[in-house]
């Protein structure tokens, strides 16, 4: 049950979660951050950090926003577009650096108007 | 060794998850949970063969959320109850979670009792230096000079230094980790796991709303730094730190005592958990209270050493090894005496 | 000896029933010289009653009043109940013991001293001016001054004894004497010194043999004992019997409920006087399956044995007053747990340390009421040394059936005291066995199977146990509020408030049986006007004073409580049919002013807390001054009265919550 980042985060990646994370699992793609759901511990910091109310546990996550349970899954578990090896867990955000890219699902994301 | 359920399919953290955990966002008992759910699959031991029983505080409420066996008890006594469990069921693992207040505190003697008699027990001591559950007073944990609200000109009591009194207690498992190192946490979870006997694991770690760290910040380079850490303890290994391994733990030959200083310096020490006295492991444990930041993780001290439960159920076993004594001998005795019938 | 009976002896006097007291310092083997002339009475068929006393420090200074240790004996042909109130024979083995002990010797009572150890520096010591043995002070009795020290140290002559060794001895050859003055053989106590000394240097037991036939021949041989004694065996049912003392009989109660039960018997203890013998006790019985622990401290003791309820075990605790104290917040947690647990109480004088080897009944209030919170328990008292195998038997068994803890209490004088105790039937024992859960009992909040262990029986109100390695029934259970049925934490008002009731009702529903009057003169109402009702230990006391009230030919009623929670239900309507309801107690007026609280009644109350028993003759007088009141139409008995007629007591209303004493 790890906590997941979902569609407002997108082109806003504030970043008050970064500090707030005890184990440094959310990492930065193009558009969006990300939380490892291996590493997450559901705490819970994040949720409450977050200025916009993007990040819920994935049980509790709105029916409009599930693909981002599974895309917050599969930043980490499938190759990114540019990569040849899936992320993994790297154990840490910070010695990670930005990731720079999305999954092809956040990448192609536009906001219903 | 993994566990699987009856009808063999493997167990996964999921399976070890019972309910939502209810502490403060970013406090580190998350982290030790989601350690503990993902560790006990991997053991080899059937779920219900988990005994989790913890004493009173934040970090107690554990066992709510492990779907295994548990008791939350009353406050320090997790130990004792938990012996009573453990030498009387050999097949069951059982595991006590504790904080530094309730193990240190109201605790300590069924602390230092469990380790002397090396009962087998696997001791999680999460220790945040401070009294959460009641907001916020200083534990033994916490150093001295700590403002609380127990304590507003600053706390006056010497803080214990958990892992010297383990030692001093003859502890023969004695290891530190940290809540936000995953893979080292799983480690030392693992390692205990495998000790016979008691297994004392002081995890550090993080009060976000009563014991926020603050890391002190120094330009100084001619001393280790926060920053250079954590020190890792490696059986056979040099003890080595710092980003370019520039600094290390050195023997001092003239008194023996430990102490930290450049790599390049003579007596780097290397790491021997399995040192049959406990001095080195004492002198190590107490780098903690000249370098709290810098506090060494690993395991400090591992050696064999009968467990209580072994020799307490060996010796059950010799005293029935003629099958049980007969009850109607015991109650008669040979000192009765038959009053007949009178006619 | 039967034999010898039928023909009787000429120098043979035979007795209904004598009181022996041995005296001497707390060195000189008293309760081994005394618990061996009880065990040889009762082999030859009397019924024997003990009351030892000692002193609270192992080693007091040698040779003063502060370290004197007795054992008082009272063997009968007849069923008796208390070890007696005044020695007919005391054996003092030192100025400090006669000087303790003289005064309750009867008048022109046998009085046996050891002349070797009288001499100046001893006397002094034992606060004398002047040699009582010379001075005519012990001319109202009959007294043989005996060599003891002296004839002992000849006897064991040329056996390679050192002479303080030698010297030790003394004892066996007072018991030798005593056994001849009595009759009795000695056979038993020759078996028992063979086991005892077995891995001791062979010049020990050869020297302890030897003073105690020594002591025997000397009686024979001796002009001065021209005269011995015989009490003839006590009528006892048909069955086989066995000398034992109240805390034996409760291991053996406990042992026996265990082995009922199908279960192992895990006992966590921490040494406490005068509790420590149950722990010594259960401690040899490894091979029956009984898995005793020495904890930590009192707290670690009850820690582990719920661990060990939990683990499945048939779980047991023994403590006295002190201990008690330090154990109730584990007992609020195992109520709240609602595991079962036996937990001993063998109460001392308290309080803090008080007096720890003496007897006392003053935690009554404590075992019913102190703890925080709601937290109701069964309790019941042992009422003799060898009801402690009921008693400690009865309380396993609720224990079990209710998984509550459940309080037994003993007393320092039932605890060290020892009656003849018919050897039940193993076969005949109920059986005390339960079932565990195996399966899942409800369905949890994902749909799927799950255990409640907080879904009751609905006749007991006992919830199901599944211990640990029970495949599928994984659970919690905590000090926290628990929901009904599910067990999940809930801080919700109305389902504490149900708890809060259910564990009440849960106690209160236990059927106890009804409470038994013994009066001859009628049933409740239509006989004796006065009712004396008490609990615990005061049994023996009370029911030998009944007898020699209506052996005066006046009429008295007599009940006594074993369950104090829940209380029989036909308690309050048995008070209320007698004009005045009596409750002598060691303690200033607890059960009295539970009798109030709980049955609206207005109890006299007679209590002491002197540490030793009531005397049966001093209740005696008592009861029989308030029968003659009440058959006058008044019965006001006032303090003054009781002293008047030799009581030592108080008497009134419950001096608890209550206006003092009338």
């Amino acid at each position: 049950m790890p906590y997941v980042v979902t569609s407002p985060c997108i082109d806003v990646k504030d970043g008050a979660c970064l500090d707030e994370c005890p184990v440094d699992a959310i990492y930065e793609g193009a558009r969006k951050l990300y939380i490892n759901p291996n590493e997450c511990t559901e705490c819970g910091a994040c949720a409450s950090a977050c200025p916009i109310g993007a990040i819920m546990l994935d049980l509790e996550v709105p029916k409009p926003e599930r693909p981002f349970v599974k895309t917050d899954k599969e930043f980490f578990s499938k190759a990114l577009p540019g990569r040849d090896e899936p992320l993994g867990d790297p154990g840490g955000a910070k010695a990670a650096g930005k990731i720079g890219v999305d999954t092809p699902f956040v990448a192609e994301f536009q906001a219903a108007e | 060794m993994t566990s699987a359920d009856a009808g063999g399919k493997q167990l996964t953290a999921k399976d070890f998850s019972a309910g939502e955990a209810r502490w403060c966002p970013g406090c580190g008992d998350h982290a030790i949970l989601n350690n503990m759910r993902n560790l006990m699959p991997t053991l080899g031991i059937p779920r219900e063969n988990f005994v989790v029983i913890s004493g009173i505080g934040c970090s107690s409420r554990l066992p709510y959320y492990l779907d295994t066996y548990g008791m939350h008890s009353i406050h320090g006594r997790a130990p004792s109850i938990a012996t009573g469990v453990s030498i009387n069921r050999p097949d069951l693992s059982v595991w006590v979670v504790t904080g530094d207040g309730d193990a240190l505190s109201i605790g300590g003697n069924h602390l230092i009792h469990a380790l002397r008699r090396n009962v087998n027990l696997k001791i999680l001591l999460f220790n945040n230096q401070i009294y959460g559950l009641t907001k916020g007073q200083f534990s033994p944990a916490t150093k001295p000079g700590t403002i609380t609200p127990s304590s507003p000109f600053g706390s006056l009591d010497h803080s214990f230094n958990p892992l010297a009194l383990a030692l001093g207690a003859e502890a023969s498992f004695v290891a530190r980790t940290v809540d936000t190192d995953r893979k080292h946490m799983m480690e030392i979870l693992a390692a205990a796991a495998a000790h016979n006997g008691s297994a004392l694991v002081e995890i550090r770690q993080n009060c976000p709303t009563f014991n926020h760290g603050e890391r002190a910040v120094t330009a100084d380079t001619s001393v280790p730094t926060p920053a250079d850490g954590p020190i890792r303890l490696e059986a056979g290994s040099p003890i080595l730190f710092g980003a370019d391994s520039q600094w290390a733990v050195l023997r001092d030959a003239e008194t023996g005592d430990l102490k930290l200083g450049r790599s390049t310096e003579k007596g780097v020490v290397v790491h021997n958990p399995r040192s049959t006295s406990p001095t080195y492991a004492y002198a190590l444990a107490r780098i903690a209270d000249t370098e709290p930041e810098l506090a060494p993780i690993g395991v400090y001290r591992a050696v064999e050493r009968p467990s209580f439960d072994n020799q307490y159920q060996d010796r059950l076993a010799d005293a029935r090894a003629g099958g049980r004594g007969d009850l109607q001998d015991l109650l008669t005795g040979n000192d009765s005496w038959t009053v007949p019938a009178r006619s | 000896m039967t034999t010898e009976l039928e023909q009787p002896d000429p120098r043979v006097r035979r007795l209904k029933g004598v009181v022996i007291r041995f005296a001497g310092d707390s060195g000189d083997g008293m309760q081994l010289t005394g618990d061996r002339f009880g065990a040889q009475a009762a082999e030859a068929g009397n019924d024997v009653a003990t009351l030892p006393d000692f002193p609270a420090e192992i080693r007091a200074p040698a040779g003063t009043v502060g370290g004197v240790s007795s054992y008082q004996l009272h063997v009968a042909d007849h069923d008796i109940t208390t070890p007696g109130d005044q020695p007919d024979v005391l054996v003092a083995m030192n100025p400090a013991a006669l000087k303790a002990t003289l005064k309750d010797l009867r008048p022109g009572g046998v009085l046996i001293v050891d002349s070797g150890a009288f001499n100046v520096r001893a006397l002094e010591k034992a606060g004398y001016d002047s040699d009582p043995l010379t001075d005519g002070s012990l001319s109202n009795y009959i007294l043989h001054a005996v060599d003891l020290t002296g004839l002992a140290v000849g006897a064991t002559e040329g056996l390679g004894l050192k002479r303080k060794d030698a010297a030790r001895t003394k004892n066996m050859f007072a018991l030798g004497l005593v056994s001849w003055m009595f009759n009795q053989p000695i056979e038993s106590t020759v078996a028992y010194l063979e086991k005892r000394f077995a891995k001791k240097p062979p010049e020990i037991l050869a020297g302890n043999l030897a003073s105690l036939r020594a002591g025997v021949d000397y009686g024979d041989t001796t002009e001065a004992f021209a005269v011995s004694y015989e009490v003839k065996p006590a009528p006892l049912p048909p069955g086989t019997y066995r000398h034992m003392r109240g805390n034996r009989a409760i291991a053996f109660g406990l042992v026996a409920a265990a082995h009922q039960a199908g279960m192992p018997l895990f006992l966590g203890a921490y040494p406490i006087t005068p509790a420590t013998d149950v722990l010594h006790e259960l401690s040899k019985l490894i091979s029956h399956d009984v898995r005793s622990y020495q904890a930590e401290d009192e707290i670690a003791a009850i820690g582990a044995a719920i661990g060990g309820a939990f683990a499945g075990m048939l779980a047991v605790t023994v403590t006295s007053g002190p201990g008690m104290a330090l154990k109730s917040e584990a007992i609020g947690l195992a109520i709240s747990l609602e595991l079962p647990l036996v937990i001993v109480n063998v109460q001392r004088g308290g309080p803090s340390t008080g007096l720890p080897t003496k007897t006392e009944q003053s935690d009554l209030l404590q075992s019913l009421y102190g703890r925080h919170g709601e937290a109701p328990l069964p309790v019941l008292a042992a009422q003799s040394p060898a009801d402690c195998f009921n008693a400690a038997f009865e309380a396993a068994q609720i224990a079990l059936e209710r998984r509550t803890p459940v309080i037994l209490l003993s007393d320092s004088y039932i605890a060290n005291g020892s009656e003849p105790w018919k050897v039940p039937d193993v076969s005949e024992l109920p059986d005390l066995g339960i079932e565990f859960a195996t399966e899942p009992n409800g369905v949890g909040k994902d749909g799927k199977p799950a255990f409640h262990p907080y879904k009751r029986d609905p006749r007991t109100l006992a919830r199901p146990l599944a211990i640990p390695g029970t495949p599928g029934l994984e659970h919690r259970i905590g000090g926290l509020e628990k929901a009904d049925g599910s067990g999940e934490i809930s801080h919700d008002a109305d389902n504490h408030d149900l708890m809060v009731r259910t564990r009440q009702n849960k106690v209160d529903g236990i059927e106890v049986p009804p409470l038994e009057v013994d009066d001859p003169s009628g049933p409740p109402g239509f006989g004796s006007k006065l009712l004396v009702i008490g609990w615990g230990s005061t049994y023996g006391p009370i029911g030998a004073a009944c007898r020699l009230v209506r052996q005066q030919g006046l009429a008295i009623a007599q009940a006594h409580l074993r369950y104090l929670n829940p209380l029989p239900a036909n308690l309050a309507s048995i008070l209320a049919a007698y004009d005045t309801v009596l409750v002598p107690e060691m303690n200033l007026g607890q059960l009295g002013g539970l009798l109030r609280m709980h049955c609206q009644i207005e109890p006299v109350g007679y209590t002491q807390t002197r540490g030793l028993p009531f005397r049966a003759v001093e209740l005696a007088a008592v009861f029989t001054r308030l029968v003659n009141d009440l058959e006058d139409g008044a019965a006001a008995l006032s303090t003054e009265d009781i002293k008047a007629i030799g009581g030592t007591g108080k008497v009134g209303r419950s001096e608890l919550g209550s206006e003092k004493n009338k």
